[in-house]
């Protein structure tokens, strides 16, 4: 990894100035200064010296767009082995073989690109069309409860349940208004990220008190459900039937606590069929149409960004959550991150069509280049150990 | 049995995806599942009334069997009479 100075530039992240104006009007609504757009939405692709790669998603590669049979292009993401062995279902084929990309592209050149989709989706895997249209709004109020009328100078309470970067950033842009937060992970499900990027996970996570959860222990899972009573806001990244068998029931928790703010950060949405689908954040940018669009401009198609859907879902989360924070009313907001993608690039668009299409054009001809330099930010509080303040928000846990 | 096939059950609701199988006869509610959903509806055998989770693989202890639950049910899966198991959660959040 070359030095700070030496750094190339590097091109724009395309939609870099749209999160500018997202933190601008949070900033003033809330009288804070946020870090700057280009840093959030590139500081993991700096700090981790990813080269922009064309086809194959940044940093360890687990996306990529391959050609379909019909002309089109479908987007797999294998971050897990569990999801390797789904391979041989999605294509109807015995022996594929799920540790070999050639064969997975070879594979999907014999099937169109909707069924891939469809059928991925019903297994539970990261998968999208480049030309497909978001299934869900980008954001919407699911429920609405009561009322809770606030003293003054109360500090906000935030329980971050999500994991990676979305939700975890939704929390730190949060904990920069002076709100408390509290990042709960269970000893069977850490938040991966704490050991693959320290660097990154130390940046958006800086500041929260950490909290470890046994899921399986009814106690714990009680004391838990306990804090979230007395919060303010909840961030989490579940699938629906995920939450409700960690005993978290969002809806009821909404409607009987007044005042909580839900926010359920999604691939592509939180009600309906869509809320069963998987999205992270490479897929979800070619489902929001940014790979189509510099396909369009350039005659190439790749990835746009690093996992872009994951810094326009993070920042949006934080300004939907602030602003229905400050209305005081008890509400679930469901955020899709392929939808976000959309309208940030449609806006975009509508804002300045020359300069994103600049962007995009200067992005596709830099594969093989570096990503654009960030300067590391510095670290303002202390990234707390894993599971240190769980004695002091859960109490010590029962004997058994 | 082909991967990616889609069995129902003739007991209950459940609808699974076939993503590794051998020759023997795979079950749900106490019986066979098939392509298509029979005319007439099975009777749920109690010894195979436990249900289905949404989401949930279920596994064989020789691992030659793995279906997905893509549609729940009151009836249990089971080959050749012998019961599956859940496999062990995935180890990441569903969105990051």
């Amino acid at each position: 990894m070359s030095l700070p100075t030496d750094a190339a530039p590097g091109p724009a992240i395309p939609l870099a100035r749209w999160t500018q104006r997202q933190l601008d009007a949070m900033g003033t609504a809330h009288g804070v200064t946020f870090p700057d757009g280009a840093t959030l939405m590139g500081e993991r692709g700096s700090n981790g010296g990813y080269v922009i790669a064309g086809r194959t998603s940044a940093g360890l590669g687990g996306s990529r767009l391959m050609p379909t049979r019909d002309g089109g292009w479908f987007a797999l993401t294998l971050i897990r082995d569990v999801d390797r062995e789904l391979l041989p279902a999605l294509f109807g084929e015995a022996d594929v073989d799920g540790d070999d990309w050639n064969a997975i592209a070879a594979a999907v050149l014999r099937h169109d690109c909707a069924d891939l989709v469809a059928t991925g989706r019903t297994l539970g895997l990261p998968v999208a069309s480049a030309d497909e249209t978001p299934a869900s709004p980008p954001t919407e109020v699911l429920l609405r409860g009561e009322r809770r009328e606030r003293p003054a100078g109360h500090r906000p309470l935030v329980v971050d349940l999500s994991a990676i970067w979305a939700g975890p950033l939704a929390g730190h842009l949060l904990w920069q208004t002076g709100m408390e937060v509290v990042k709960v992970e269970s000893p069977t499900r850490p938040d991966l990220i704490r050991r693959d990027d320290p660097a990154t996970f130390d940046r958006i996570n800086q500041g929260k008190a950490s909290l470890l959860v046994d899921f399986a222990r009814d106690a714990e899972k009680a004391a838990l459900v306990a804090l979230i009573r007395r919060a303010d806001v909840v961030i989490e990244s579940s699938r629906p039937r995920a939450l409700r068998h960690l005993g978290i029931d969002a809806e009821a928790l909404v409607r009987e606590v007044p005042g909580l703010v839900w926010l359920s950060v999604t691939g592509h949405g939180a009600c309906g069929e869509a809320a069963n689908w998987v999205g992270i954040g490479n897929d979800c940018g070619v489902a929001g149409g940014l790979s189509r669009a510099m396909a369009d401009l350039t005659g190439e198609i790749g990835y746009v960004g690093d996992a872009i859907a994951d810094p326009l879902t993070g920042i949006t989360a934080a300004r939907e959550g602030l602003a229905a924070y400050r209305s005081g009313a008890a509400q679930r907001i469901g955020l899709s991150m392929s939808a976000i993608t959309a309208r940030a690039l449609a806006e975009e668009r509508a804002h300045d069509r020359a300069e994103i299409d600049a962007e995009l054009r200067a992005w596709g001809s830099s594969v093989g280049g570096p990503f654009p330099y960030a300067a590391p930010r510095p670290l303002h509080a202390e990234v707390r150990p894993i599971g240190a303040d769980t004695a002091r928000y859960l109490g010590e846990p029962a004997q058994c | 049995m082909k991967p990616g096939t889609r069995l129902k059950s003739a007991a209950c609701d459940t609808e699974v995806m076939v993503i590794r199988a051998a020759d023997g006869q795979i079950e749900c509610g106490g019986s066979p599942m098939g392509e298509a959903k029979p005319a007439e509806a099975a009777p749920l055998a109690a010894d195979f009334s436990a249900g289905t989770l949404m989401g949930k693989r279920y596994v064989d202890a020789d691992g030659k069997y793995e279906l997905l639950c893509v549609k729940p049910g009151k009836g249990s899966l089971s080959v050749d009479g012998t019961a599956l198991v859940v496999k062990d959660a995935k180890p990441l959040p569903a969105s990051d």
